[in-house]
């Protein structure tokens, strides 16, 4: 077939073999046709319905994969009608598609942590691979790991078994590991960009963003008002909880990068947003929120009502503070927490918790509501200050409405209503208002506001109103939040400053992902694992100082943790062509929801390949290949319409079938119906790599691809008809290559 | 040639040689294995299998495309229930639930006593006597619900 | 004498073989011979005993086992007032005389298992013909000219596939009938198998000679066991005579046919499929191109066409084309047949030239509405096709007009729906039978399929949102331009119609939660009219869950808290007292 055929794809004159398909005449001049039901290596099927293309004049669209070139062909692969038809195809697939693409941890965390990532890893004994995986998102895990509130734990499906997976706890594990190592992990930099960033505001958003951009080349400056780096790290969390030598090693690493630190540095007195603009190519607002929330009640201003954030604040930087023997916190969050056992471990003798609704309803750690009881604070439940009593002009009290609680109000939390007239007085030395933090707004003249007085920062390019400065964490949009919040921000912030310096506009969106809908029900059958405790500082041990409470985990420990995982996120996420695809068009398959497959009850492994025909797609790929390249048929399509499903013949499970375990249709498998185990105990979605080489193993030589995780070979993947049948078996060709290598 | 489940293969022993080397002919085969058995025993499956060289996974994929195949044994009296547009215009829905409540059995059930199978099937053709269905390769047409329990009454009595 | 009992398969299931056995016990075979016919089409007067004396034929209708003897009677004495009262009326004749048959021309006339009967009345003339006369591209000349177009539904022109089929390459070719009728509500192609199988032989062979083909395979559904018995039978016949095998009519052309049976799936009708079928696969549609006229059957050239395209052959080939053609409209020529059902008062097997129109078929053949109801809309082409309204039953019949409407010609089925019909459930009848007949390939049909199902069940159980028609339009678009083959493509048509003629009807069920024709049972209140109800507690000893109250002899009343809306209550008054709204 010597003639050639001559035709236009989107606007580009090419000159194919005749005979050629229109989806290879586009691969072969550089333009992507997506597809999910095609492989060269088998005959075509057209199922997948997304290689269509539009021909003009031509009344239907095409399947590319079966349409051959025609001379003269006019052919558009992203018309209009072309990605609407690929959409409402995504849509429809998605739709009927079971499974799970990321754990719900990991979706929880707003950094988008890999959380099922490295608790794998470290479930492997791969402590220094989860700690990369970490630091892929969090540059401060040691201190991260400590204080924060993991929205991933409350999404853990194991708490719908039992308890949780200790998933900030391993986090801080992994993260000591390196921090007491001798080599701590330094990511791989990008050659200098010669461009500046500034930073204003050295927390956790601050120091994030900073990372990111030093490791894409830059030039990075953090300006800070405080003696020392780490900003509410440092500032707003008591020593107990994340001592000050774990930040100062975190800030140090990051330092180490080449990140410039100025501190005591004050905006508006010290530096001007003008200044900072002038001498960078993108100035970053992290200045977080430093002002504590009045409560506006009458004697506010006495002597000895002190702000929650100022007071712990002034503890760390060694001020005294006068509070006396009986200390009243206002206030149900985790900075109440922080400071009424900061004072405890002052002294005080009398420490005191108001809040207006009950401890259902507060909004801190309940762990650390567990452990302030312990500690002998007083928890004064539906109370809310009405008055601070005061004696010549010191505090000597504070008068509280009685509440109840109502209707459930927009938060969805029972509203409290005060009980009219009833009262109560208790005597105080001192006030702590821990009800809230703002933005201090000093030097931000010339910045736009929201109407709650933070800066108002686009939410998926952090953009603010002056081109080129971007605002990140506390200080922007909704105000304060928990630290993890900050840390996503600067991440993503990083990305999107990163391309503003490469001249690229962009929006930062969460990707789609299938996400089950799981319940306790679902879980019934699986064997409850009791969470394991991490050893800490009993309540008399700790209440009399600022020594950490946690010590931390054994590996011995952390490992058995670590294996509780349920293992949700989909092993096949980092190659999932569908969801790759289907994250190209703006799809939202919701609005097709309807009945979806639920034949899997992960009963149907053998040693190597689990399937599940829950997130089948029926492309045919795996049914084809093993028939028309194997000539096995191990397995086959059963059923017809919305019921069919890929089956071996009479529901067998595959063990009981022809199958040789080449793994073809493994690879072939667009998503993550066909999966197969690498050599690690506990199985993670990881991003492997590949090398293709020759087996050595004998003397055939057969072509195979190493996929490898860090520097460790996972798999051994056959890449022709020899490797496919080697006479070995799979498993042992596995155990000789990784051998060899 | 009685296979552990009692199933006497040497029933289809010589269509299927007869058939084994033609190709094309997985259809007829498993059709002519029905009629023997009255529906598709896994023993005879894994016989053709072995014989046609077809593997089962294959077989059992053609077989259950096709809704005349059965898997399991069905009753004596097979009630084939037309499901066509006409008989749905004039009410099959009714006749339906009158099965249903009538035997005790659903679409693609078989009674306890083994007596009845329920099945809906394609258009039968015979839409000018809409409801149809059909027991056993007689067609019983214009139903009516009393029409419909008389029908089944009676096969019950004759039993 | 001649008496010839029609015994199609609806004849059957109307009793016509106990009648057959009854006159064949009881009739003086001296005065009169006793033989059968297949179906002539008048279903709602089966079962048919067509009585031939001298020239005059008396048509006796709804024959049930008790004329039996007043029948071998009138076989003695020719005593007309003994048959006269299952005479057949003049208006019933009309059924019959308002048609034109070609492709029926001998059904329910000639004895479809007797060769004889087929060449006497002038059967295997055309082939010799062609034979000696003609060559395979005379013959898809004549065709052309004939305006013949592919009667299974899409209306192509057969000629231009013979000839497609003609020039391709290769020595082994394959001509393939399409027998798979399945659109659950039409039954021409089975009629005609049962009742003149040769035609569709000498159809066939005639098509054969034309592409080239040496060998012919009848794909029939398994569901028409009396069609395939009939045909197998006929094929024995032909064979025997030379009308098929070696050397056809004396000359060099060969050719054999045989009969593969359908097991149950009404995507094998689509070309593709059907071959995949045939070859002892799963029926799932392959891709277009290459299409069967250059890669079909075993990859060889292969034509597929349909029972009736095939029935009209022989008659085109001896009358010539222009005959045929001076039938019809500009777009459409010859005949059409139709299956006409649903709530007709005649129903049966129509037969009319293109250019009639709706009006012609459903009142002037069919007599109208049952019952005196309104006429509501007409459904044709089945699941591939769509709902025409009332006020559009003037449209022509050919295949542009139908077209324009958003119906389909189709196959045949015409389903006549009276008031009584819900338009929203009907289109979920049709999804559900294209949801549950996909073939699960591609994914359009598949799951999109399953979806509209979806959406249209909650619409007919009281559950629609709001912005559930366009969802559903959005799907119709998508799955057209998408799916994989043609039961894909056109199954959005039965949705598309009824919400562009009925798009009340939806609006209705989602933002009223009523449905205007109380069809959607979820939908309905019982209640029962006091004025007719005599008391007589037949209702409330019925009803499943005690929701009805009230004593002997006084009106009863339903609890519509405890109703679960059974229906029974209605079923079993004898009043009509039970109302629904």
């Amino acid at each position: 077939m010597a003639d050639k055929i001559n035709l236009i794809i989107d606007g580009k004159q090419i000159s194919v073999d005749a005979g050629t398909s229109i989806l290879d005449a586009a691969k072969q001049n550089g333009i992507y046709i997506p597809t999910l039901c095609h492989d060269d290596i088998v005959k075509v099927y057209g199922a997948c319905g997304l290689c269509v293309v539009e021909g003009e004049g031509m009344p239907k669209l095409m399947r590319s994969c079966s349409q051959k070139a025609a001379e003269g062909m006019v052919i558009n692969t992203s018309s209009q009608r072309v990605v609407q038809a690929r959409k409402v195809a995504l849509e429809l697939i998605m739709s009927a598609h079971e499974g799970d693409c990321k754990a719900p941890c990991s979706l929880a965390c707003p950094a988008g942590t890999d959380c099922q990532g490295y608790v794998g890893l470290i479930a492997n004994g791969e402590y220094d691979e989860a700690l990369k995986l970490i630091k892929e998102k969090i540059p401060m895990p040691a201190s991260i790991g400590r204080v924060c509130p993991h929205p991933c734990e409350k999404a853990c499906r194991r708490g719908l078994v039992e308890e949780p997976i200790n998933i900030a706890g391993l986090k801080a594990f992994a993260a000591d590991i390196d921090l007491k190592s001798e080599n701590q992990y330094i990511p791989q930099m990008e050659k200098e960009t010669g461009k500046k960033v500034n930073i204003i505001g050295g927390g956790p958003a601050g120091l994030t963003a900073a990372y990111f951009l030093r490791l894409k080349g830059h030039d990075v400056n953090i300006y800070d008002m405080m003696p020392n780096m780490g900003g509410m790290l440092r500032y707003g969390i008591p020593e107990y909880r994340l001592p000050k030598k774990v930040v100062d090693k975190e800030v140090e690493l990051i330092q180490n990068l080449g990140v410039k630190m100025h501190n005591n540095v004050k905006l508006g007195k010290d530096i001007s947003i003008d200044e900072l603009r002038k001498n960078s190519d993108a100035l970053v607002l992290a200045v977080g929120a430093w002002k504590s929330s009045p409560m506006r009640v009458q004697g506010e201003d006495s002597q000895g009502v002190y702000g929650g954030i100022d007071f712990l604040r002034n503890v760390v930087l060694g001020n005294k503070v006068e509070i006396g023997e009986k200390v009243a916190v206002c206030g149900g969050g985790n900075t109440a927490m922080d400071a009424c056992r900061t004072a405890v471990r002052l002294g005080a003798k009398e420490v005191y918790i108001i809040y207006r609704r009950t401890r259902n309803e507060m909004p801190a750690e309940d762990i650390e509501i567990k452990e302030a009881e312990e500690e002998g604070v007083v928890f004064k439940f539906l109370t809310n200050p009405a008055e601070i009593l005061s004696k010549d002009g010191k505090v000597c009290g504070i008068k509280l409405q009685k509440m109840m609680l109502g209707e459930p109000d927009a938060s969805g939390r029972r509203k409290p209503v005060e009980i009219e007239g009833e009262f109560e007085e208790i005597e105080l030395d001192s006030v702590i208002m821990a009800i809230g933090q703002k933005l201090d707004s000093f030097g931000l003249d010339n910045i736009e506001m929201t109407s709650r007085n933070n800066i108002l920062a686009d939410e998926n390019s952090f953009r603010t109103n002056l081109d080129g400065v971007f605002a990140i964490g506390d200080a922007t949009n909704k105000g304060a939040s928990i630290a993890i919040e900050a840390v996503g921000e600067g991440g993503r912030a990083a990305i999107a400053i990163d391309a503003y310096l490469n001249g690229i506009d962009i929006n930062i969106r969460k990707p789609y992902y299938s996400e089950r809908n799981v319940t306790a029900e679902t879980l019934k059958d699986k064997e409850k694992i009791a969470r394991e405790i991490v050893p800490q500082l009993e309540a008399d041990e700790r209440k009399d100082n600022f020594t950490e409470v946690v010590k931390g985990y054994s590996c011995e420990q952390a490992e058995k943790e670590a294996k509780r995982c349920l293992e949700c996120g989909c092993r096949e996420y980092f190659k999932c062509k569908l969801l790759n695809i289907a994250n190209l068009y703006d799809i939202d398959p919701d609005r097709f929801a309807g009945e979806k497959p639920t034949n899997y009850d992960g009963k149907d492994a053998n040693e190597f390949i689990v399937r599940n025909t829950d997130k089948c797609i029926l492309c045919g790929l795996c049914v084809r290949s093993c028939k028309e390249v194997m000539n096995i048929s191990a397995i086959g399509l059963l059923s017809r319409g919305f019921k069919t499903d890929v089956s071996p013949a009479f529901k067998l499970p595959l063990n009981e079938t022809d199958c040789n375990n080449c793994g073809l249709c493994v690879k072939l498998c667009p998503t993550g119906a066909l999966t197969e185990r690498n050599t690690m105990d506990k199985q993670v979605p990881l991003n492997e790599k590949y090398v293709d080489t020759t087996c050595n193993v004998c003397e055939k030589n057969c072509s195979i691809t190493l996929a490898y995780y860090g520097n460790k070979i996972i798999r051994v993947i056959p890449n022709d008809e020899t490797s496919r049948n080697c006479h070995l078996g799979r498993e042992k060709l596995i155990e000789e290559v990784i051998k060899l290598k | 040639m009685s296979s552990k489940n009692g199933i006497d293969l040497s029933l289809i022993q010589d269509m299927v040689e007869e058939y084994k080397d033609i190709k094309g002919s997985l259809i007829t085969i498993l059709q002519k294995t029905q009629e023997v058995y009255d529906y598709l025993p896994e023993e005879a499956i894994k016989y053709i299998s072995e014989k046609t060289s077809i593997p089962c996974s294959e077989i059992m994929g053609v077989a259950t495309f096709y809704t005349q195949f059965r898997f399991q044994p069905v009753g004596k009296y097979m009630v084939m229930l037309c499901q066509g547009t006409a008989c749905h215009v004039n009410g099959s829905k009714k006749i339906m639930k009158t099965i249903n409540e009538y035997l005790g059995i659903s679409d693609g059930e078989t009674t306890e006593d083994g007596l009845f199978s329920l099945k809906c099937v394609a258009c039968l053709g015979c839409c000018s006597l809409s409801p149809v269905m059909m027991i056993n390769d007689k067609t019983y047409g214009s139903l009516t619900p009393e029409k419909t329990r008389e029908i089944l009454r009676q096969l019950k009595e004759e039993n | 004498m001649k008496i010839v009992v029609g015994q199609g398969s609806c004849g059957i299931a109307a009793g016509a073989a106990k009648v057959y056995d009854g006159l064949n016990n009881n009739l003086d075979k001296s005065k009169a011979t006793l033989t059968f016919s297949g179906c002539v089409g008048m279903c709602y007067l089966e079962p048919i005993v067509d009585i031939y004396d001298d020239d005059k034929m008396t048509r006796l209708v709804r024959v049930s086992e008790n004329d039996v003897d007043n029948i071998c009677k009138f076989a003695q004495t020719k005593d007309y007032s003994l048959i006269e009262n299952i005479t057949i009326s003049k208006d019933d004749e009309e059924f019959l005389t308002k048609q034109t048959r070609i492709a029926l021309r001998k059904c329910g006339i000639i004895n479809p298992e007797e060769i004889d009967d087929y060449i006497q009345s002038d059967g295997y003339t055309a082939i010799e013909k062609v034979l000696t006369t003609m060559s395979p591209e005379d013959v898809i000349e004549t065709i052309k000219t004939s305006g013949l177009a592919g009667r299974g539904g899409a209306g192509f022109p057969t000629w231009f596939k013979w000839n497609a089929a003609r020039q391709s390459q290769g020595d082994e070719k394959y001509l393939i009938c399409n027998a798979d009728e399945g659109d659950p509500g039409a039954f021409m192609d089975r009629a005609v198998i049962e009742s003149d199988p040769h035609n569709l032989i000498e159809g066939m062979i005639i098509g054969a000679y034309a592409i080239g083909a040496k060998h012919a395979v009848v794909y029939v559904r398994a569901e028409y066991p009396l069609a395939i018995k009939r045909l197998q039978k006929a094929i024995d016949q032909a064979t025997e005579k030379g009308f098929l095998g070696k050397n056809i009519c004396g000359t060099e052309f060969s050719c054999d046919m045989k009969i593969k049976a359908g097991a149950g799936a009404f995507v094998c009708g689509e070309e593709t499929a059907l071959i995949e079928s045939l070859e002892g696969q799963r029926g799932m549609p392959r891709l277009k191109p290459p299409f069967p006229a250059q890669s079909g059957y075993w990859n060889k050239p292969s034509n597929i066409n349909n029972v009736e395209t095939f029935a009209n052959v022989t008659w085109i080939i001896n009358n010539g084309g222009e005959a045929f053609a001076a039938m019809g409209t500009e777009n459409s020529k010859g005949t059409k047949v139709f299956a006409l059902t649903g709530k007709i008062k005649r129903g049966g097997l129509v037969e009319i030239p293109m250019g009639k129109t709706l009006r012609d078929v459903i009142y002037d053949i069919g007599g109208g509405i049952r019952d005196n109801k309104e006429f509501k809309a007409v459904q044709l082409g089945g699941p591939s096709g769509g709902c025409i309204p009332a006020e559009l039953i003037d449209t022509v019949i050919d295949y542009k007009s139908l077209g324009a409407t958003g119906a389909i010609m189709g196959s045949g089925g015409m389903v006549v729906m009276d008031e009584s019909t819900c338009m929203v459930s009907m289109a979920k009848f049709f999804l559900d039978f294209t949801a549950k007949e996909s073939c699960g390939k591609c994914v359009h049909c598949r799951i999109g399929t399953k979806r509209m199902l979806e959406i249209l069940e909650r619409i007919t159980t009281g559950k629609g949102q709001e912005n559930d028609i366009e969802l559903l339009e959005e799907l119709c678009f998508a799955i057209k331009d998408g799916a994989l083959c043609g039961l894909g493509q056109t199954a959005p048509n039965p949705v598309l119609t009824t919400i562009k003629y009925f798009r009340n009807e939806y609006e209705a069920h989602i933002n009223d939660k009523k449905c205007p024709a109380c069809e959607c049972a979820e939908m309905l209140t019982y209640s029962i009219d006091k004025e007719l109800c005599k008391g007589c507690t037949l209702c409330a000893i019925n009803c499943p869950v005690k929701a009805i109250n009230g004593s002997v002899k006084t009106a009863h009343e339903i609890n519509s808290e405890i109703c679960i809306k059974c229906g029974k209550c209605k079923e079993v008054c004898k009043f009509s007292a039970v109302k629904l709204s």
